[in-house]
This record gives structure tokens, sequence and C-alpha cells, in this order.
């Protein structure tokens, strides 16, 4: 009983706090050299400029930040890309998940066969992708063809125009099960009293499910949508493997631009500046919307 | 913190003790292993995966049986390979004896200092510097500066693009060789015109213009023929010259004859239009040259003719593209080092080499007639290797060359006007330029 008196309590003398620590210090140090001192590192590389002398501190990475096309373009498409596939994602996940939820004939086999993309490793999804959407021998618009259409202009992921589309698509392809995985586990958390007393009081369905199942669903779609936004800004294997940030620089999303400038330019001090601008960008957009959904909530 | 760590360890019974004793004492066995192997004879090189890389591997191996020197490989894919050997060369730690480099990253390691000059190491083994059986253009990338500097690295695989055709449909309407830019277009135009059926479609010409490396390459030979230049005598970008328009003008003209899409193709989908028959004409590069003669994969069997690249208002010059292999500055065994390199690239091994694969950069291996006989290609490969441009010789390519790639492949895509790609081009290339002063 002593022994275990010692143990309990935060420090009764100097040798335990030192046994304390002890078994904290393997904890504390993978921490520090894997986490805390890479980001350390990174700011000040981030604020160093190379010049024919070596290294010099300045905030020169930051400033080229305004003036670079490329990267404000990059910008661009990442939100875009992200706006896109996140709603797409949310609306066809939360109805596949209500759907599902129902007593339905093969409720199971659809279950399983929606979550197989999601398990696919992303540089998979791409080659597949790849090889379907490929103008000339590609099985979309081979299927097209079957059917009469005239697949000339249909050239996917070479058009300006619709290249960025189809690396959305392909994003809505791969993670929708994700999001319908989150909310159908939502669904399914949900006691049956509050639909018992909703339909007592002769609410219509769109009622109930607007004040009932929404309210009620809330802290799921919170947490697939925050998970899918910090993805969707920081997406880079599909789009590497489908487009290259091509045509031109028209699917080029933050990511690949950053590994661009990292490992093809080897300048990692703007590389590790544009991350710190993606990280600040994530985070207060995480920040914004967990509020926004909070306040929701309490009014 | 360790002391804190051991201190407490030790205080407490004999069993941790011993377990101290254990880790400790192998921590110092590890040590001194990794002392005892690195002062034997052995070397380590690092080369890309790929048919290039293949040939020197298996020439390692034979090294390694003649004379007993242990040879480590560091194999990766081509663009997993600049990486690994500019950390390497920029943190000094010396991990490689050998390195394979394409030679458009040769300025930026040269003017950084990471090789070894190699004069010195000649001089003592008493090899002539200037080997007169290389091909000059092909050893001058090994200078840096450009032809005129010291000695860095020498040239191993001898790459450079040549022009494809099919000899048999330029025979069936009655077309000439293509000579000149004009030519190819009005071939390109004829064969596309005379030769599609229905939903069978045949191309005139397939390039490739995915942004980056693809559209640069297929660009350079049209852009140089123009009479147009990347940078003028003092230095600063002019590929918005009236020249370089033209130029681009002309790409999207043939681009008209070209699959749709190739705004994103790389080399694979040229290759599979080549292959299947499916486009008449590109430019490409001496490894594509053996699968057409492959039953598997070719549907143009012996249909294929290869020749030097076209004019227009200057003779037609291909793009090189060597293999160069140098010795990191940091090499642990440079003098192991000199001595394969110069074996590796000895005329006999360089025919062992070829038999494998890969074009040589000596002309007495181009001209040997075991390897004529074998590869019909080579004289017009020798004489578009001896008439061949590098890119810019500047540190700053990889960069350059992005920005450039990219607003072609706006331009191919539609997206741009030759002119306004030029210009936006032009004015980031300059950018690049003054960022790097």
């Amino acid at each position: 009983m002593p022994k275990l008196k010692r143990f309990s309590s935060a420090a009764s003398s100097p040798s335990d706090r030192r046994l304390a620590y002890l078994f904290l210090a393997p904890a504390i140090a993978v921490l520090l050299s894997l986490s805390i001192y890479p980001l350390i590192y990174s700011l000040t590389v981030s604020l160093q400029v190379e010049s024919p002398t070596g290294g010099r501190w300045s905030l020169g990475n930051f400033q080229r930040l305004l003036s670079d096309n490329f990267f404000l373009s990059a910008m661009e498409h990442t939100f875009i890309y992200a706006a896109c596939a996140l709603i797409c994602e949310f609306m066809l996940g939360l109805a596949l998940a209500l759907l599902l939820n129902h007593e339905i004939r093969g409720r199971g086999v659809f279950r399983a066969a929606l979550l197989v993309p999601m398990m696919l490793p992303a540089v998979v999804v791409g080659v597949v992708w790849r090889l379907m959407l490929n103008p000339n021998f590609g099985a979309i618009n081979g299927t097209l063809k079957g059917f009469g259409f005239n697949t000339e202009a249909l050239t996917w992921t070479a058009s300006p125009r619709l290249a960025l589309l189809s690396v959305i698509v392909v994003d809505i392809w791969q993670w929708t099960p994700f999001v319908f995985l989150v909310l159908l586990a939502g669904l399914q958390a949900i006691p049956q009293e509050p639909y018992e007393a909703a339909k007592i009081d002769g609410s219509s369905q769109w009622q109930t499910f607007r004040y009932v199942t929404l309210p009620l669903l809330k802290p799921a779609i919170l947490i697939a949508l925050l998970l899918r936004t910090m993805d969707l800004l920081r997406v880079f294997d599909q789009i590497f493997i489908l487009t290259e940030g091509g045509p031109g620089f028209a699917t080029e999303t933050i990511s690949l631009y950053i590994y661009r400038a990292a490992f093809r330019f080897f300048d990692f001090g703007y590389a590790a500046a544009m991350s710190f601008v993606l990280l600040a960008i994530t985070n207060v957009i995480s920040v914004v919307y967990i509020r926004f959904l909070q306040t929701r909530e309490a009014s | 913190m360790p002391v804190l760590f051991f201190a407490a360890i030790m205080k407490t019974n004999a069993l941790h003790r011993s377990l101290v004793t254990t880790l400790v004492v192998s921590l110092v066995l590890s040590v001194s292993c990794q002392r005892s192997t690195s002062s034997t004879k052995e070397l380590t090189l690092a080369i890309n995966s790929g048919v290039e890389g293949d040939a020197l591997k298996q020439a390692a191996r034979d090294y390694e049986a003649q004379t007993g020197v242990h040879i480590n490989i560091a194999e990766f894919p081509y663009a997993n390979l600049f990486e690994k050997e500019l950390i390497d060369l920029n943190s000094r730690t010396g991990a490689y004896d050998l390195i394979m480099l394409d030679d458009p990253w040769f300025p930026r390691f040269a003017a950084k200092q990471f090789l070894t000059d190699l004069a010195p190491l000649l001089q003592k083994k008493g090899v002539p510097v200037a080997d007169a059986d290389f091909v000059q253009a092909s050893l001058a990338l090994c200078k840096h500066p450009y032809e005129t500097g010291a000695l860095y690295a020498l040239p191993y695989v001898g790459n450079s693009q040549l022009f494809f055709y099919r000899k048999d449909l330029f025979e069936k309407h009655q077309l000439k060789e293509p000579a000149t830019w004009d030519d190819v277009l009005a071939a390109a135009k004829t064969i596309q015109d005379k030769e599609s059926a229905g939903a069978n479609k045949m191309y005139g010409y397939v390039m490739r213009a995915a942004q980056g490396n693809a559209a640069v390459a297929d660009f350079m030979p049209i852009f140089w023929a123009f009479g147009a230049e990347m940078f003028d005598a003092s230095g600063k970008p002019t590929v918005n010259s009236a020249e370089g328009i033209a130029a681009l003008k002309f790409m999207l003209e043939l681009g008209k004859y070209s699959p749709p899409g190739y705004a994103s193709f790389n080399a694979d989908e040229v290759g599979a239009h080549l292959l299947q028959g499916t486009a008449a004409m590109s430019i490409n590069w001496p490894a594509w040259i053996t699968s057409f003669s492959d039953a598997g994969k070719s549907k143009v069997i012996g249909k294929m003719a290869f020749t030097t690249l076209p004019a227009a208002k200057r003779s037609g010059q291909a793009e090189i593209g060597n293999w160069l292999i140098a010795i990191p500055r940091e090499a642990k065994n440079a003098d192991a080092a000199i001595d394969f390199l110069l074996w590796a690239t000895t005329a006999n091994e360089m025919k062992r080499s070829a038999l494998r694969g890969n074009p040589p950069t000596r002309k007495s291996v181009f001209t040997d007639p075991e390897l004529v006989a074998r590869f019909p290609s080579y004289p017009a490969q020798m004489r578009s290797l001896e008439t061949s441009r590098p890119r810019p010789r500047t540190p700053q390519w990889n960069e350059i060359e992005n920005a450039f790639g990219i607003f072609l492949s706006k331009a191919n895509s539609g997206e741009l006007s030759a002119e306004d790609a030029l210009n936006q081009a032009n004015a980031e290339i300059e950018k690049i330029l003054q960022r790097g002063q």
C-alpha cells in the first residue's frame, strides 16, 4: 500500500521526481528531436537568404511571396480545389450516410464497397485515373466514344479548362467515402428518443432532419470537415501523378510548388517560407470554422 | 541530461548495470566496425536507375571481378538522383566516390566547387587530359566554364536528340527526308490528310509539351533553328525576340497535326503514339530506337528512320543530353575512383556499354563496324551529337527551364498566345536571374 501511494502522488521525494523525469525523457526527446527542433530549424531556414558569401538573415523569402505570380496562382488553385472538393464530398458523403443509415437490402455490401477508394494509396489512384483519363487510350473517352459521342475536345488533364475539374473529381471519388464513414458513425450514435419525440410532436421529415439530425450530427460534421480541409490544403500525391501541375500551371497547388522550390531548385529558405504561410492559413481556417460551428450550436 | 540518465540507472540494481554495459559495448563495437571497413579498397557509386545506370552497374561488377575492388551501388530514380547528390555534395559527407550526373546539372555542381578537378589526377596516372577520341561536344560539357575551363567529369552516355520519321509513309507519298521545318510541316499535313480514315486517325507529328523539361526539350531545336537565343551577349534573357515568337508560332502550327492533349504529353505518350503507328514524326532521344524493333511493343517494325534535326534560318541543332561521371570533391577514395572512371570510359568498355543500349561518347566506338551493323542509326546519331548544342550553361537552369516550360505549355494548351507566353516567360526568367545575383 505505501508503495502505491508513492507513485500516485505527483512527487513525494526528489529521487521519485527524478525517476518521473527519467520515464518521461524518451517521449520528450522524441518530441523535441522530431517535431520541435525541425520546426524551429525550418523557421530559421525561412529567414535566411542565400548569397554568394553564404546565408544571411532577411525577410526576403516572405517578401518574395507577394510578388511571385507562381505562388499566388498556386494558392488560388489550392483554394478552388479545396472548396469545390470539400463541398461535393460533404454533400455526397452526407447523402450516402443518410441513405445507408436505413435498413436497406445489401447495406453491408454497399458500405464495404464504398470504402474501397479510400483504402487505395493516393499514388495508385493517381495512376489508375491517369490511364482512365487518357484522351486517346483511356476508358472514359473509350466508353463515351462507344455511345457515339465526339471525344475529340475532351482531353481532360491536358486541357487548361478541364484539368482542375478532373483532379477535383478524382479527389471527390477517393475521399467522399471518408466523409461518409465519419457521418455514418455520427448518425449511428444519435439515440432514438429525440426522433420519437419529434414524431409525437408531428414534425415533418424535413423538420426532423433540420432540427434533430443536423444539430446532433454537428460534432461528426465538424470532425469530417476539419480533417478534409487540412488534407485538401496540402494535397500533393494524386495531382503530382495525374498532371504534375500542368498543363502549364493549371493544376499546380501550393504543395507541389513547395516541393519544386525545395527539391528541384534547392531553395529551401523559400520553400520553408511558403510552408509557414500554408501552415498559418490552415490554422486560421480551422479555427474560424470551429468557432462558427460552435456559435451556431450555442444559438 | 545523459549524465542524469546514467546516474539514475547506475543507482539501481546489478541487472541494469549489466544491461548498460552491454549497450555501451555494442555501441563501441559498431563504431569500430565502421572504421575497419572504410580502410579496405572500396568505392561507392551513385547512379541513375534506368538503361544508362544499368550499363554502369554491370561494368562495375566486371571491374570488381577483375580488380577485387569492392563497389557499392546507390541507385536512384532520375528525379531523386539530383536531390541525393546535391544533398551529399552540399553537406560534404563524401558518401559517394563517383556520381553519375545529367549534363544540365553540371554547371550547378561545378560552380559550387563540389567536384574534383581531374587534371592533377590524370597527370599522376600519366594520361593526357584532352582525349581526342571523345566527341568534342560531349567533352565540352565536362568543363567549367563550358568548353574552356578545367575538366571535372568524363562523358559516359552520348545522347542527343534525333528526328524520327516513318520512312514507309514518306516513300508512299513521295516525300523526301525532311531537311527543313517547312518540309516537316508540309509532310505532316500530307500524311495526316491522306492517312486518316474515319475513326482511325493518323497524326502528322507528335510532340510533348508538358510543362518543364518536356516542352523545353521539344521546343529548343525549333527555337535555335529559327535563329532565336535564350540570352544575349550580356546574359539578359531574350526568349521573346521576334525569332523566338516566330519559333513558338511555328510550334503551335505544328501542334495542329499533333494528337489532342499533347500539351500534357511526356516522353511516354510520344513513344506510345510512335509505337502504335498513330503518328508519323517526332523529335526524340536515341534510347527509344531499340523499342521500335521489339515485336511485343511495336507496330512499326522496320518502318522508322532517324536523321538529324531539320533546319530553318539556321542549320538544325539537337539538344545534347549526356550522362557524365564525376568525382565529388569530398570523395574518400579519389585515387581508386579515377582508376575506375578511366577504365569505364575506355573505348573497349564503352563498346560494351553501347551493346547494353547506351550511345557512346567516343568517335571510335560510333564508327566501330560491328556496332554500326547492329545500330544502323549510329552515323546519324554521331552527326547529331557532333553538331548538338547544350542547354544554356547556368547554375539556375532547373528554375529557368521550369518557368520557360510552364509558359510553353500554356501556349500549346491554348491558354496564352505565343507573344504573351514568351513575354511572360522572359519576365520570369529575368526575375530568376536577378535573384541569383
